[in-house]
Parts: structure tokens; C-alpha cells; sequence
């Protein structure tokens, strides 16, 4: 190569060169620029980002709320059980482990078929695993005492949902059971799968009100999740803890129920299926709702076996059925008073109208027969006296001489047909019926006769105890109308209701409040018989619910012998007279006497919320 | 008696901080793993005295051993391939008294060192025949680490081949037909020469999200890790992207990410101007040196090295495709880091050498 030549090479090969550092250098410009985009401009971005890959947010679980009595005193609670914990991550060897343990804790084939199963998963996540669920106070301490052997375990309190009466409350209080998947709001504060790795306070883990008052107010009852915040590795495994925002317990529910007055419920039901509901006339709230049979709300939270669960639910009886606020039943002549007030309302008869009554009713259309009960003949009576001896005669008169929807729709003011109880659960709204309605379900027309029947609460009518509770106090409140309720906070908080009743004054209801004071303290009295075991005065209207309608004495007589088809007997009642305070309705399902049968049960819960 | 030491200064300061930086960053990379720390520590010393000692002979030494250093690489690649463990599917190593050795490394020296010695006399522009005799080797060189598999290592050898030959003056009548076939037959690549998972990363390049926990998972940690370090970063050794093992790759491919995390972008300003530093200094050497071959091997090393740097970066910063290329002076590594070292070594000899004119 020449000079010339090796000039030429020179430049050459420093242009070439510059072309690729220009080439470097546009690289190096653009990988800034990336890097800034990155870091500076997306920072936020990727700060988020790089935040929610490290931590791992799981639910810690609070604290239900208690349920208590009107009183204050505890119906429903939780109570400490211990559990045996371990933490898979911190055991070499599984086998090993369990034998040492088995020595102190008697450990079945299942639980360690468990343990086992979920071992490696728990250990590999750094996740606890429950050994052995309620421990016995004798195993703890054995455990305790050695527990300086078992880094690896320990004793972990979790907590049972327990009622302290075990089957009295049980439909109106509900029980808790695992929640099949979390309805609550709380479910978006969380990544879905974090819910596997809560920090239950339960031994029962995620549970929720399955029934009753535990249902209707799961919501408070449950509280607010913690969040227990942990840096977590790119396997998820967890790696410490980072934060703890502890959980706020469920609020407890001051409920309007009265214990003593329950246990005094259950007591006088005893073994006779049927319903008592008891109000609290001046706000509407139930102190007593009792329905027999019952079950276990312990068991049914806390677990019980498939053979006893079988049990209830095949039991013919229903024991899961609430009798109080959903069982159909006649009111018999519990709605005489309410007959009254509409003819008289009408102006169809004044309180000394006198009906004769030969002990039946003879419908003018066909000649058909409506037979008092007992076909007793009280001759000519007035309003007074029919509610007094339960006369039937005088109220299919007034009812043959009304119209079905005149009557439907002074039953449906005082809340038959319809629910009366703002948080009750399940509840059912009975049946007024009206021709409309027959024809719909029956596919007939309506008769007079059946106009007749429902004069005195037989026939197509149905009602709850829990709407002849509610009637019974809008009695005694005379004509004002207030919605049952549970929660004593809704006390005061639901608007009453003045019944309209153009026609009738306050010296109607005083003489009708004196006509059902006489059911007791006269001598022709159908609930007589309590009359003389009180010291304040009650005024009541018995009924006796017939199941299946019958021509004559004797025929009842014969079936009789059938247990299930006698008669229900029937009392609403209310008390002091006077200045009512309660209002009670009692149902007791073949107990075939309102007065001698259902009556007392009424008197002895009246004693009871009355004492002072 | 030694009589002078060859150095250049402002070569010898830049490469060993990057190598001391290097080693800080490895040690948060490897969670403080001191047995790694440690041997890497001993390659850079290793490093640095080999880096001595090759700067002394004067470079017509490289220039007449060039074929033979070619002729051994290549005997030990093969010895490799042949002989040596199969590590992760590839075979790549020879093993020697517990340390592993990758003589593919060393085909970026050897390669363009021949390439040179074989150019350096021919007439401007390179004829056809000389054209094709080097593409032959560069062939030869880049199927032999392909094979093992090493895409990245293969590439980056071929592309020093190519820069060896385009700075001695490749016509460029010649260029733009290739460049134009390239372009033509891309298609066809891509479709029939890129194995699944090549397409796979390249497709995943332009898309990530489309497989975030597969084949974007990568792509996706390194970003969130290089974009949460923000500005100042979150501190050396508090990388949870690191440290908590979002970031695959931390000792190796993705060490940047790991850097951009704990120093922000104060940390990768500071690397580019050290890197930029290096590349500075020596693309004056090689533009200032003594002859045309010495001319040749360090625009060939250099523009190699900014080029392996760069790739790197733009792979994990999510720019372009991942393919197996480590950052040099901080990924873990001996034979990469002797061969960086070898690399100045020769560069600091041809640039220190004042020519020899024979009387």
C-alpha cells in the first residue's frame, strides 16, 4: 500500500467507524429515554405494581356480636376453645412429629389423614395447620407442660358461636354455620384467593347467620375484617409480616326478647307442639316467641352428627318449622272481638242489638246448619254476652248480614293477610280470603256459607300466632297498630298506625276491652277458670280451632281418638286490663280448650312479664 | 528487568470500576451469596493481572499467532461441545479444577483478532474472494457456538466478525445486496429457520401481557423492577422485585434490572456515562492507532462490546427480544469476564506500542 492508499484506508475506516458509534450513540439515546419513561414517568405505575407483587393482604376475622336479652343478659355469645396449631414449615419430619405428639394427644385416624394431606402445601406456603380441634383443659395442660419440646406447635384459641339456652330461642335466634361463599361487601377489600389463608377466629372458620336473628343481622353481627399484611416471595410464599389493622368486632344486638319470659314460654308449652308470642303492647316489641318443637342451635353451629340431622328433618313434626311466625292456623274465636268491631263500626248493631241464639244458625239460602260448639242455646244475647260464651249463632249472624270484602278489609287493618313483624325471618302472612281468591285456587264461587264460617275465624281464614299477637295488642291499644320488631334499637324507630274506624268511639272500645275482661271474671267466662290464680285483671278471647269442619258432637267424639285431628286450642290476652302492658297469643295444636287448656300458659306468662 | 509498563490509564481506571461496581451489584443479586461474590472477585483480579500482562507484548505478536489463537478457540469450542457437561440443555464448558470455562467467550478475541491479521494488507475495497473467505470463518465460528445451543454468544461473535470486515472496507455494493436479501427473505426465517420458542419471545416482545405468568413473565418483572426504582432507587439490597425473586435471571441476563431497582435512575445515569466513558476512550485509541490492523481489532472489540451492552440493556428494559446475553463486567461469569479483560489487554498493548520502523 502506498501512502495515498494508506490515507484513503484511514478515512475510510474513521467514517465507517463514526457510522457504527452514531449507531451506538442512537442506542444509548434510546435506552435512556426508555429508562426515564420507565423510572420517572411510569414511576407510579410500577411503584403499584412492585408493591402489590411483594405484599399479600389476608382477612383477619372479627368477633361476632353478642345477642342479648332485653336486659342486657347474654342469650347468644362466643366462647374460647383451644385448638392444637403447628407451623408445617418449622417440622423436618412429619411422621416423627406426630408421634411425639401423639404421645401427649390422642389423635384419631381422620385428623391425621388431614394433617397429613395439607402438610406439605402449609409447609411449603410457611402457612399453620391445625393438629387437633377443642382441645380438652386435661390436654392442654399436658401439652402446656411439655410445650417447650414443641417449638413447632402450640395451643391456638379459637372461638365457638354458643347460645346459653340451648333450644328455647332456637327460631328466633338462628344459629351460624360455614359460610358457602362470602356475600359480604368485605369481599372486594381482598384478592379472592386470600380468603383461603384468613386468620379465622373461629374454629368453625368463615361462618354466618344461617337462621333467624343470626341471619337477619349477620351483617352487623359480623364486624369489620382486619388485614393482616405479609411480604409474600414470587411463589407466594410468605416472607414476614408487614402491617396488622385488627379487626372490629360485630356490634351485639340488644334484641326486645325477655329471657325469663322465654324459659316461662317453653316451660308452660312443655312437650305440646304449638306457639306462644308475647308483645310488649306499648312498642311493638316481642319479649317471648316460643315454638315447640325445637332443636339444638348448639348443635347446629358447633356440629352435629348426620344421624341426628336426619332425625330432624325426617321428624314429622318439624322441629325446624317456626309455628310463631309461619304455622297456618284457624283463629277461631280469637277474631270474634274483631267481628264485632265491624258490624258495629257498620252501624249493623249497637252493643244492645240482641240476636237469639238457639245454638245453631240456619243459613236463609239453603237451609244449611251452622252448629255452635257444644250446641249450647244462650237464648237472646247481646254483643256483649256472644263474646263472653264464644256464642257462634250471633257472630254467623253478624257476618251472614256483612259482605266478605267488608270483613276482609277490616281483618286486613288489623294485619291478617299480611306480615306484622319487621325483622322476623320466614315470616308468613296467613290468609284472608276473599272470592277473588277462591276462584284463583279453588276454581269455585264464593257462598255465603263460607262468608258465615269466617264470622267466627273457621273456614278459608288462617292466621300466625305471631298476627294474633299483633291484633291483640292493637286491642289493647285500642285501634292503634304497631308493628312487631326484634331489635330493640328499632324501638320507637317504626311509625304506628291509627286503625280507621269511622264509627267507633272510645266508649266502643272501653265496653269492648270491659266484654273481654268478663271472658275471664264472669262466671259465664270461656277462660273462667283463670280467673281466681292472678292479682291483676286480663282481658282475653278464647278460641278452639277446629282442623276439620263437622257436623255434630258425636262426630267429633269419634274422631277424636285421632290426637292429630282434635282441636287447637286458642287464647289471645292481654294485661293489666286496665293499662294493657302485654299482649300474648298462645296456640296449643290439639289442645282442643282455649279457656282451660291455653289459658293458663297465657296467665303464667302475663304473671311472669308483670312481676315486679 | 522491566523497563516500562504498557498502560493506559484512563482504560485501566474505567474498566476496574465497572468491575468493582459490578461486584457490588452481583453480591445484592446473589443475596449476599459470598462463595459467588467471592470467585468473582478473584476472576476480576485474575482479570486485571491477565489484563496486565497481555498489554505488554507488542501486537504483532497477535497478529502472527492470530490463526493459531483462532485454531486453539475453536479446538477448545469443540472439545466443549464434544466432551464437556451438559449444563441446562447446552454444552458449552470445560471443567478444570472446579472452575467452569466457556471457551465460546473467547471466539469474540480470536475471531476478529484474525479477521484483522488476514485483512489488514488487502486493497480497498475488499474484493470478492476476500469477502468470502471471511464470511466463511465468521460462518464457521457462529455455527459452532450455535450449535451448543449459545444464540446470543453466536450472534454477538458473528457481529464482530462483521464489524471486523466492515471496517476494513466490505463494499457496499455487497452490503446493501445482503441488506436487501435479508429483507426479502425474512419472511422465510421467521417462519422456517426460528425455533418455536425464538418466535415465542419475539412475538411476547411486542405483547407481553399476552402470557404474563409464561413467556412475558420475564419481561414484565424486569420492567416492574426498573420502573419502581424510580429516581434515587430503593436502596442497595432493598429490591423486593430482587430480592423476593419476581426478577428471573438476577446474577445473569437481568443484572441492569436489579442496579435500576436499588439506584434509580441516578444508578443507570452513572453507568451509561461509565460505559460511555470506556467506549469513548477507546474508540479515540482505535481511531489514533499505530496501523491498520491494530485499527481493526480494538474498532472490532469495541464496537463488539458497546454492541453486547447495549443489547443487553434494550433486552431487559423490554426493547427487544430476550436472547441469552450477559452484561459485561457485571454478570456472573469467569470466562466472560477473563475474555473483557484479554479484550483491554490487547487494546492498552496496540494503543501503548508506538510502531516499529525498520531502518
Amino acid at each position: 500500500m502506498d501512502f495515498h492508499e494508506r490515507q484513503l484506508e484511514r478515512q475510510s475506516f474513521t467514517q465507517r467507524s463514526l457510522l457504527v458509534a452514531s449507531l451506538l450513540l442512537i442506542f444509548i439515546v434510546v435506552i435512556l429515554f426508555r429508562t426515564f419513561s420507565l423510572q420517572i414517568s411510569n414511576f407510579t405505575e410500577f411503584d403499584k405494581a412492585s408493591l402489590n407483587n411483594r405484599t399479600y393482604s389476608v382477612p383477619v376475622q372479627p368477633l361476632r356480636g353478642k345477642i342479648l336479652d332485653r336486659n342486657g343478659e347474654v342469650i347468644s355469645e362466643n366462647i374460647a376453645t383451644f385448638d392444637l396449631v403447628t407451623t408445617p414449615r418449622d417440622i423436618k419430619d412429619v411422621d416423627e412429629f406426630l408421634e411425639k405428639i401423639e404421645k401427649i394427644i390422642d389423635l384419631d385416624k381422620d385428623e391425621i389423614d388431614l394433617y397429613i394431606k395439607n402438610f406439605n402445601s402449609k409447609a411449603f406456603f410457611n402457612r399453620e395447620l391445625v393438629l387437633k380441634k377443642n382441645l380438652s383443659e386435661i390436654e392442654i395442660a399436658r401439652f402446656e407442660v411439655r410445650g417447650f419440646e414443641h417449638r413447632e406447635a402450640f395451643v391456638g384459641k379459637r372461638f365457638r358461636r354458643v347460645s346459653r339456652y340451648d333450644d328455647i330461642f332456637s327460631h328466633v335466634l338462628g344459629y351460624t354455620g360455614v359460610a358457602r361463599e362470602n356475600n359480604l361487601d368485605e369481599q372486594n377489600r381482598f384478592r379472592s384467593n386470600s380468603w383461603r389463608d384468613a386468620v379465622f377466629s373461629y374454629a368453625n372458620g368463615l361462618i354466618e347467620g344461617k337462621a333467624g336473628l343470626e341471619k337477619t343481622y349477620n351483617q352487623s353481627l359480623t364486624g369489620t375484617f382486619g388485614i393482616k399484611q405479609f411480604e409474600v416471595d414470587a411463589r407466594g410464599r410468605l416472607v414476614k409480616e408487614l402491617s396488622f389493622t385488627p379487626p372490629i368486632n360485630g356490634e351485639n344486638i340488644l334484641t326486645t326478647l325477655d329471657i325469663d319470659a322465654q324459659k316461662v314460654a317453653a316451660n308452660q308449652l312443655g312437650r305440646r307442639k304449638g306457639s306462644i308470642v308475647a308483645v310488649d303492647v306499648e312498642t311493638g316489641g316481642i319479649v317471648a316467641i316460643y315454638s315447640y318443637p325445637t332443636f339444638s342451635v348448639n348443635k347446629m353451629a358447633n356440629g352435629i352428627s348426620q344421624l341426628d340431622y336426619e332425625d330432624l328433618i325426617n321428624d314429622p313434626d318439624k322441629p325446624f318449622f317456626d309455628r310463631s311466625v309461619a304455622g297456618r292456623y284457624p283463629p277461631a274465636s280469637t277474631i270474634k272481638p274483631l267481628v264485632g268491631i265491624h258490624a258495629l263500626n257498620r252501624g249493623q248493631i249497637s252493643w244492645t242489638t240482641k240476636i237469639d241464639d238457639p245454638g245453631f244458625f240456619e243459613l236463609p239460602e239453603d237451609g244449611r246448619i251452622f252448629r255452635s260448639w257444644g250446641e249450647i242455646a244462650h237464648g237472646l244475647i247481646n254483643l256483649n254476652q256472644a263474646l263472653i260464651r264464644s256464642s257462634n249463632t250471633y257472630f254467623f249472624n253478624l257476618a251472614y248480614n256483612s259482605g266478605i270484602n267488608e270483613l276482609a278489609d277490616d281483618f286486613e287493618k288489623f294485619g291478617f293477610g299480611r306480615t306484622v313483624c319487621v325483622d322476623c325471618i320466614l315470616e308468613d302472612g296467613g290468609l284472608v280470603p276473599r272470592p277473588q281468591w277462591k276462584m284463583n285456587n279453588l276454581n269455585f264461587g264464593w257462598f255465603k256459607g263460607d262468608t258465615v264460617n269466617i264470622g267466627v275465624g273457621q273456614g278459608y281464614i288462617s292466621a300466625t300466632p305471631i298476627q294474633l299477637a299483633h291484633y291483640t295488642a292493637a286491642l289493647a291499644n285500642k285501634g292503634t297498630k304497631k308493628p312487631l320488631f326484634l331489635n330493640n334499637s328499632l324501638s320507637g324507630k317504626i311509625p304506628s298506625s291509627e286503625i280507621e274506624l269511622e264509627n267507633f268511639n272510645q266508649r266502643d272500645w272501653r265496653l269492648l276491652h270491659k266484654a273481654m275482661e268478663s271472658v275471664v271474671e264472669s262466671d259465664f267466662g270461656t277462660a273462667r277458670r283463670i280467673r281466681d290464680q292472678k292479682d291483676f285483671l286480663i282481658a282475653a278471647k278464647t278460641g278452639t280451632g277446629e282442623i276439620i269442619s263437622l257436623d255434630s258432637r258425636e262426630e267429633y267424639e269419634r274422631i277424636r281418638e285421632d290426637q292429630g285431628l282434635r282441636d287447637h286450642a286458642i287464647i289471645v290476652a292481654f294485661a293489666p286490663a286496665e293499662k294493657p302492658k302485654y299482649a300474648v297469643s298462645v296456640i296449643i295444636e290439639n289442645g282442643e280448650s282455649g279457656g282451660s287448656v291455653a289459658g293458663p300458659v297465657a296467665l303464667n306468662i302475663l304473671k311472669e312479664l308483670l312481676k315486679e | 528487568m522491566i523497563k516500562k509498563i504498557y498502560l493506559d490509564p484512563y482504560i485501566f481506571i474505567g474498566i476496574s470500576s465497572l468491575a468493582m461496581v459490578g461486584v457490588l451489584i452481583l453480591f445484592s443479586a446473589s443475596e449476599g451469596d459470598t462463595t459467588i461474590v467471592l470467585k468473582q472477585t478473584i476472576y476480576v483480579v485474575l482479570g486485571l493481572l491477565l489484563f496486565l500482562i497481555v498489554s505488554q507484548p507488542d501486537p504483532d505478536i497477535y497478529r502472527r499467532f492470530s490463526p493459531l489463537i483462532l485454531f486453539v478457540t475453536l479446538v477448545l469450542v469443540f472439545v466443549a461441545y464434544f466432551f464437556g457437561p451438559e449444563i441446562n440443555g447446552a454444552k458449552r464448558w470445560i471443567r478444570l479444577f472446579g472452575f467452569s470455562f466457556q471457551p465460546s467467550e473467547l471466539l469474540k478475541i480470536s475471531l476478529p483478532l484474525f479477521l484483522a491479521s488476514f485483512l489488514f494488507d488487502k486493497k480497498l475495497p475488499i474484493n470478492a474472494k476476500q469477502t468470502v473467505i471471511s464470511i466463511f470463518f465468521i460462518l464457521a465460528c457462529f455455527l459452532s457456538v450455535y450449535i451448543q445451543p449459545d444464540l446470543g454468544t453466536g450472534l454477538l461473535i458473528a457481529a464482530s466478525g462483521f464489524l471486523v470486515l466492515f471496517l476494513a472496507g466490505l463494499s457496499w455494493v455487497f452490503i446493501g445486496i445482503t441488506i436487501a436479501a435479508i429483507l426479502i427473505f425474512s419472511p422465510f426465517i421467521w417462519n422456517n429457520l426460528l425455533e418455536p420458542f425464538q418466535r415465542d419471545r419475539i412475538w411476547t416482545l411486542f405483547n407481553p401481557e399476552s402470557d404474563p405468568y409464561g413467556s412475558g413473565w420475564n419481561i414484565i418483572q424486569s420492567k416492574i423492577a426498573i420502573g419502581s426504582g424510580g429516581f434515587f432507587g430503593k436502596g442497595y439490597g432493598e429490591g423486593s422485585q430482587t430480592h423476593l425473586n419476581f426478577l428471573p435471571e438476577t446474577q445473569t441476563d437481568f443484572i441492569f434490572s436489579v442496579l435500576a431497582e436499588e439506584f434509580g435512575f441516578i444508578g443507570v445515569l452513572l453507568l451509561l456515562i461509565l460505559y460511555s466513558f470506556v467506549l469513548l476512550r477507546t474508540f479515540y485509541l482505535a481511531v489514533n492507532a499505530r496501523d491498520r490492523f491494530c485499527r481493526l481489532v480494538i474498532g472490532g472489540f469495541i464496537f463488539t462490546f458497546g454492541f453486547n451492552v447495549m443489547i443487553n440493556l434494550a433486552m431487559v428494559i423490554g426493547l427487544i427480544p430476550v436472547v441469552g446475553m450477559p452484561l459485561p463486567f457485571f454478570s456472573r461469569g469467569g470466562t466472560s469476564l477473563l475474555s473483557i479483560f484479554l479484550m483491554f489487554g490487547i487494546i492498552t498493548s496496540m494503543s501503548t506500542h508506538k510502531k516499529f520502523i525498520p531502518k
